[in-house]
């Protein structure tokens, strides 16, 4: 039986008359890179913020390894290890690097009053600088986050995420917007974290280039209905998605 | 002491010194506080009590900034019913002090404690709201806070105002603006210390991560909501220990003096100084409150005075007087 960290069942979405998610199943493997794909409105979006728990569901079922985490407060999802990128970045402009860095690490700080009013915790400075180091941000550590340039920022909230030592890192189109060298790097540190740490990662995204070069599975979705799922193999090979949707991107490739 | 003695202690002194600058606190900061502490301890032996009382003041409205600069400043929820707690620290410690007699460090304590209290319960319902609506909300309940002060008369006195008896600890009774000069001094203190702690802090880093984005700060696991009641209700302590602070020199308090203007006084100390920073909002304190008394000589002009303060701050120096002299000194130093 296959291990999956997330398991979506039969989640539907309402937004007033609109059926924005219709009875989509989706079920993540440990330690694999998945991803989400479709065209624009087809429900990625809304099932990602379902999933990070900034959405409720009209109906179905999300289950963090095997955990029901279906009412779960968006704040409590980091205590558990998911941890989540914004489509539209959303960083605490106007603070430093480092200090966005070190609020991903919220969790991490301890839970007591005396950890709260400890400035600190060197364990958790050391594990920032790391981060820092590894998405190479350390020289603009003392940056405001509002005055880095967009590939910087985009690199800053990976890093904020990772602070949170997540076991689920949810990425919401993470290559937006960059450029191929920058991707190519950001495919590069993506694989790292997945088979050098384990960590799971469920991307929503459009740049073909990534999915293909890093998923072990992907997931169509189109208005809402999941139409194919599999390796990036299979799916660019599925006349469904080809008509859906891979077929326009194909007819300019 | 002897000479020593006193070699030992400046020798001691020099390598804590050495100590703070390695640690990156540059040497002109020391000897800037250093100098702050020395003008503190000297100012009651060189100034006349009037001037003393107008340092109680000032020293008060530091407390009282404080307080706002952790709500607005740090948490960015614009809650606009400061002198309500205020008035619920001065009455809560003039009202402990005349009927029970408390000791005065009690009575502080409990004012600061019973505002905090209200200020988490009344927190717990504005801030479901945000913007424009939490300061209206929190206008609201200032306005009904005063309301209540001028007519529960059987505990206020009501619009006679209430005597507030001399603050005592045991035998000792503060009777003058000099005796209560060290006892707010050290609040003022410790009230500062506390803020640059909670400031430095992960609770600091909190409510700065909840201003800047709040669906960021529920991502990395903030309880966005909890951290601005708590950031309220410890703006409402502040408060509330500046009313007992108040208390301690003053013989006597109006609900006049309680109303929105005072909070409005606040804000524009905390916007003119800086929002968003500690040296602001104590600066923004001082400077403003001599600039307040100065002005209380020509109470007509005085409101039109203040709004062109705010308005020429407003327009040249939006990030706050002291962000303002940093960047013109440092543009000069520079060149």
């Amino acid at each position: 039986m296959a291990d999956h960290l997330l398991q979506v069942q039969d989640l539907t979405v309402k937004f007033g008359g609109l059926t924005a998610v219709n009875r989509f199943d989706i079920a993540v493997q440990r330690g694999t890179i998945h991803a989400l794909i479709g065209p624009n409105g087809a429900g990625k979006s809304t099932t990602f913020n379902c999933i990070s728990r900034f959405y409720q569901p009209t109906t179905g079922t999300i289950l963090l390894d095997g955990v029901d985490v279906t009412n779960m407060p968006a704040s409590n999802m980091a205590r558990l290890g998911v941890a989540r990128t914004f489509q539209n970045l959303e960083l605490f402009g106007e603070l430093t690097v480092f200090e966005n860095v070190m609020i991903g690490a919220h969790v991490h700080a301890g839970q007591t009053w005396r950890d709260a009013l400890s400035a600190r915790p060197a364990e958790v400075v050391e594990h920032v600088e790391h981060l820092l180091e590894r998405t190479g941000l350390s020289a603009y550590r003392h940056a405001r986050a509002r005055n880095l340039d967009f590939g910087h920022q985009k690199l800053l909230e990976l890093a904020r995420a990772l602070a949170i030592r997540p076991r689920l890192l949810l990425l919401d189109e993470p290559a937006a917007g960059l450029r191929n060298r920058e991707i190519a790097a950001l495919d590069a540190l993506l694989t790292d974290l997945c088979r050098r740490e384990g960590i799971t990662i469920l991307l929503v995204e459009h740049v073909m280039q990534l999915v293909m070069a890093i998923s072990d599975r992907v997931t169509v979705l189109n208005f809402g209905t999941k139409i194919a799922e599999g390796t990036p193999e299979d799916v660019r090979n599925d006349p469904a998605v080809i008509e859906a949707y891979l077929g326009q991107e194909m007819a300019h490739a | 002491m002897s000479d020593k003695t006193a070699a030992m202690v400046s020798r001691s002194e020099a390598s804590l010194l050495a100590g703070w600058s390695a640690r990156g606190i540059p040497l002109a900061q020391i000897a800037l506080l250093a100098l702050t502490a020395a003008a503190l301890v000297v100012l009651p032996f060189v100034v006349t009590g009037y001037v003393l009382y107008i340092a109680n003041l000032l020293l008060v409205f530091v407390v009282l900034c404080l307080g706002l600069h952790l709500v607005i400043g740090e948490t960015g929820q614009f809650a606009l019913a400061h002198a309500a707690f205020y008035g619920i620290g001065i009455y809560t410690s003039g009202l402990a002090g005349n009927a029970f007699g408390w000791p005065f460090p009690l009575s502080m304590l409990l004012a600061g404690l019973i505002a905090g209290a209200v200020g988490v319960v009344i927190g717990a319902v504005a801030l479901r709201m945000r913007d424009i609506y939490l300061a209206l909300a929190t206008f609201a309940f200032g306005e009904a806070m005063q309301w209540v002060f001028l007519n529960w008369d059987q505990v206020t006195g009501g619009p006679n105002g209430l005597r507030i008896s001399p603050a005592r600890l045991g035998a000792f009774e503060i009777l003058s603006d000099r005796q209560a000069y060290p006892v707010v001094v050290v609040m003022a203190l410790l009230m500062l210390l506390l803020t640059i702690m909670i400031s430095r802090s992960r609770l600091g880093r909190a409510f700065r991560a909840v201003r800047e984005s709040e669906v960021a700060a529920m991502a990395m696991g903030v309880p966005v909501r909890r951290a601005k009641i708590t950031s309220f209700g410890l703006s409402a302590f502040y408060a509330g220990v500046a009313g007992s602070m108040f208390a301690t020199f003053s013989t006597y308090i109006h609900p006049d003096s309680l109303g929105f203007q005072t909070t409005i006084l606040v804000l524009t100390m905390v916007v003119v100084g800086g929002l968003g920073s500690i040296a602001g909002a104590v600066g923004g304190a001082i400077v403003f409150g001599l600039i307040s008394e100065i002005l209380r000589q020509t109470p007509s002009y005085q409101e039109i005075i203040y709004g062109l303060i705010l308005i020429v701050f407003m327009m040249y120096a939006p990030r706050g007087l002291f962000a303002f002299i940093r960047d013109k000194t440092g543009r000069a130093a520079r060149g």
